[in-house]
């Protein structure tokens, strides 16, 4: 039967295909690790050092609400040791797919090879009563977006290497070291930091998307406003006059927009008033090697920078 | 006792039974939970739940449930790992003979060193399905009395259609099984359209599916009309493999190999009937399964390629074999191959998508006195100028059936098809939010052997409410 012969190549297929690559599969490092975005990842790659080899899935280029479940990135997964999650329904649309195609008990929800990182931190913007889509595309946990505080990442840090050191006992301590090192270095840079932005706390400031929950409230910014009437509702003309209106009336300095998105409006709002559009990295550039504190500190020279803009052009008009 | 609440409060009543029925689950998600126990304190003894009347035999269920969240919280203060005491090999044999062999399943969740989340939903809620309503709905108007349309979600008539009404419900079942139902309503019926189990972690990259599934056959057959490009199947799905596709009760193998790239091995074996399912086999003309000759083979190679960050291929090779109902031992063999090629530059900002999918099959059938062949296929382009609009076209193929002489012959499952099909069609699709969708489609449908094409306009929309599935690629 032509049934019986094509079952009986495949299997032979298959037999030959396992043979020659079982070796390669087995592990180099001690650790695989996969993380959803960027951000998470250079963490890892921090805290793992030499003993953990990290991939990321989305790019920080990319909104991590919309990524597509390529097969390639379910053979990731399939190999990996330990999956990094942001959760908080970030990565709904997409992860559950790529985990049931990686076929790799260690990494599904509840196995200790998956860790949701926002069980590290406190959460922002919860709502609270009664939540339906139409408020938009809203996280029912809270905002996802916390990886841009950096004091709810030194958690963050902790608990990754925490769960490092269960799943890779033997380096338990060197994962420990090097996350407490990470913390030390990164409260020292978040002392200049804040001082660099202190002129910024209390300023009022226009957000594109509702992504900025965690930095508003380490900076101490005030968001106004977002472009986006709903989340994930694209910007409508007369929502964005009534966003120019605020921005006039409230001299606002600042929009922040992730640079993942179109930023015409967020334009129209800067050449029509007092504010600067500082657009920020979806994440650190991961595969250029960028690391979490040097991605921190682009975005808060960015800042610096805009606002120094946005202050010497009010004087001169002033 | 469990029952009478259910009936007075549904849905907090079923999750209630669930909770009574196996406490040890409701442990384990305060486990998972690490430090939350105090929020299923909370909820144990909510008035709202109080008020009902507990009795007799339902109470024990709350004094046991009461001490376990100080068990939960004291296995999540202390580290369950062996803080860096080797285990020996005496210690592993040991611990194996202890062990028989339903041990390990509750071993895996246990620590979880995240802290409490103020607002991630209760356990309650977590222990209920995902459930989704996807619901299709058509305006209709074709320029003939009867239209060609095969698709079992096609709007084939004038006027309003009720494509399908989709009530999807996904669970992971234990940290072995994930189920998924997918239960279509229309407005005369209901229909099982599938419900299966897959396995999550099998040894070797394999992979089970098992109950009523939709086979593996190329690219359009084993995805729902909510992610499909356009409002209605290509025809050459609906003529080969069935209104409603290839599908049956039956069993899934896949297999990701361990090559650098993806591929994926899938064997699927089938029931070979099916009212509008399996049409090429026995589809509505069941003559039985006597042996396993008349179940319905399918075997697929997918292959993906990650060309660039912003561009993706993929390629798939499947083949089906079963039984036909045109009489005792008679065959069909049917080939296909699909592609499908997506640019959507993810590197830079950018709301571009620019993809081409096409998918061909060639069938063979035993029938009376006769072999019947014929070619049939599509070959579709979608592009997504922005954020929420996307244009599409495609191009769909039918051959008429040759016959063992090479000549175009009568086909007694489709008696009118005698010569060429050619469809073309269009469409401009707007996307609100990603929960719903707008869609105005026209075709122009020629089949050689009438006198006139057939012009055809839709007006489409679709809605998903409830959770929000996520999509393959």
């Amino acid at each position: 039967m032509k049934t019986s012969t094509l079952l009986t190549a495949l299997a032979a297929v298959g037999a030959a295909i396992s043979a020659v690559f079982a070796g390669p599969s087995g592990a180099s490092a001690d650790l695989r690790v996969v993380a959803t975005v960027a951000d998470l990842g250079t963490l890892a790659r921090e805290i793992g050092g030499s003993h953990a080899t990290v991939t990321i899935l989305a790019l920080p280029t990319q909104d991590p609400h919309f990524v597509d479940a390529r097969p390639n990135l379910a053979l990731e997964l399939s190999r990996a040791d330990l999956l990094l999650t942001v959760g908080l329904d970030l990565e709904v649309g997409w992860l559950p797919t790529l985990q049931i195609g990686a076929r790799n008990g260690r990494i599904q929800r509840g196995a200790q090879g998956f860790l949701d990182c926002s069980g590290l931190v406190t959460t922002l913007e919860v709502p609270s009563g009664p939540i339906e889509r139409s408020m938009g595309d809203i996280h029912p946990g809270g905002s996802p977006h916390y990886t841009l505080d950096p004091r709810a990442m030194e958690n963050v840090a902790r608990g990754i290497a925490r769960r490092m050191g269960e799943l890779d006992v033997p380096n338990a301590a060197e994962y420990r070291g090097r996350a407490d090192a990470f913390i030390g270095r990164l409260r020292a840079h978040r002392a200049r930091w804040e001082q660099t932005l202190a002129p910024l706390r209390g300023a009022p400031v226009i957000g594109y998307h509702r992504s900025w929950a965690y930095l508003a409230s380490w900076l101490g910014v005030r968001v106004v406003e977002h472009l986006e009437p709903r989340p994930g509702i694209p910007p409508t003309p007369a929502h964005v006059a009534r966003v120019l209106a605020i921005a006039r009336r409230d001299a606002v300095r600042l929009i922040l927009q992730e640079a993942y998105y179109a930023d015409r409006t967020a334009r129209v709002i800067e050449e029509r008033s007092g504010a600067r559009l500082v657009r920020i990295a979806g994440g650190a550039d991961f595969a250029g090697g960028q690391s979490y504190i040097q991605r921190i500190d682009q975005m808060v020279r960015a800042l610096s920078r805009a606002w120094q803009r946005a202050e010497s052009a009010s004087a001169a008009t002033r | 006792m469990i029952r009478r609440r259910e009936a007075k409060r549904r849905a907090l009543g079923c999750a209630w039974t669930v909770l009574a029925i196996s406490t040890v689950a409701a442990a384990r998600a305060q486990e998972l939970d690490g430090g939350a126990p105090p929020a299923e304190a909370d909820v144990a003894t909510t008035p709202d739940a109080g008020s009902v009347a507990i009795e007799g035999d339902a109470a024990p269920a709350e004094p046991e449930a009461a001490p376990r969240p100080t068990d939960a919280a004291s296995d999540a203060s202390t580290p369950r790992s062996p803080s860096g005491d080797e285990v020996s090999a005496e210690d592993l044999a040991a611990i194996e003979s202890a062990l028989t062999p339903e041990a390990t399943a509750g071993t895996e969740g246990g620590t979880s060193s995240s802290a409490s989340t103020a607002g991630s939903p209760s356990a309650l809620q977590r222990l209920l399905p995902d459930i989704a309503i996807v619901a299709d709905f058509a305006l209709a108007w074709f320029s003939d009395d009867s239209p060609l349309q095969s698709g079992g979600h096609d709007p084939s008539s004038n006027g309003f259609h009720l494509q399908q009404l989709e009530l999807s419900l996904r669970s992971v079942v234990d940290p072995y099984f994930r189920f998924d139902a997918n239960i279509v309503f229309s407005l005369f019926g209901v229909e099982l359209e599938e419900a299966y189990a897959t396995t999550l972690d099998l040894p070797a990259q394999l992979q089970v599916r098992a109950g009523q599934l939709l086979t593996r056959f190329g690219r359009i057959n084993a995805t729902h009309p909510h992610a499909w490009e356009f409002a209605d199947q290509p025809f050459a799905i609906g003529r080969v493999l069935g209104g409603e596709g290839n599908r049956g009760l039956g069993l899934e193998v896949s297999w990701l190999t361990p090559m650098p790239w993806y591929v994926e091995l899938v064997a699927s074996v089938t029931q070979a009937n099916g009212e509008s399912t399996a049409r090429s086999f026995y589809g509505p003309n069941d003559l039985g399964v006597d042996s396993p000759a008349d179940l319905l083979y399918v075997g697929a190679v997918e292959q993906f390629f990650a060309l660039s960050d912003d561009l993706s291929l993929a390629w798939g090779l499947s083949a089906a074999f079963g039984p036909n109902g045109t009489g005792h031992d008679n065959r069909t063999e049917v080939y296909g191959t699909d592609l499908y090629v997506k640019y959507r530059p993810i590197s830079r900002a950018s709301d571009l998508v620019v993809s081409l999918q096409s998918e061909w099959i060639v069938r063979r059938r035993q029938v009376p006195g006769d072999v019947l062949s014929d070619v049939n296929g599509y070959t579709q382009v979608l592009w997504r100028f922005a954020r929420r609009w996307a244009m599409g076209a495609r191009h769909d193929y039918g051959s008429p059936p040759y016959g063992q002489n090479g000549e175009a012959t009568a086909d007694d499952l489709d008696p009118e098809w005698t010569d060429h099909r050619h469809r073309a069609t269009w469409a401009l699709t707007f996307w609100p939010t990603e929960f719903s969708r707008i869609r105005l489609q026209s075709s122009l449908d020629v089949p050689t052997w009438r006198e006139t094409p057939i012009f055809a306009a839709f007006l489409a929309l679709e809605l998903v409410a409830g959770a929000h599935g996520a999509h393959s690629f």
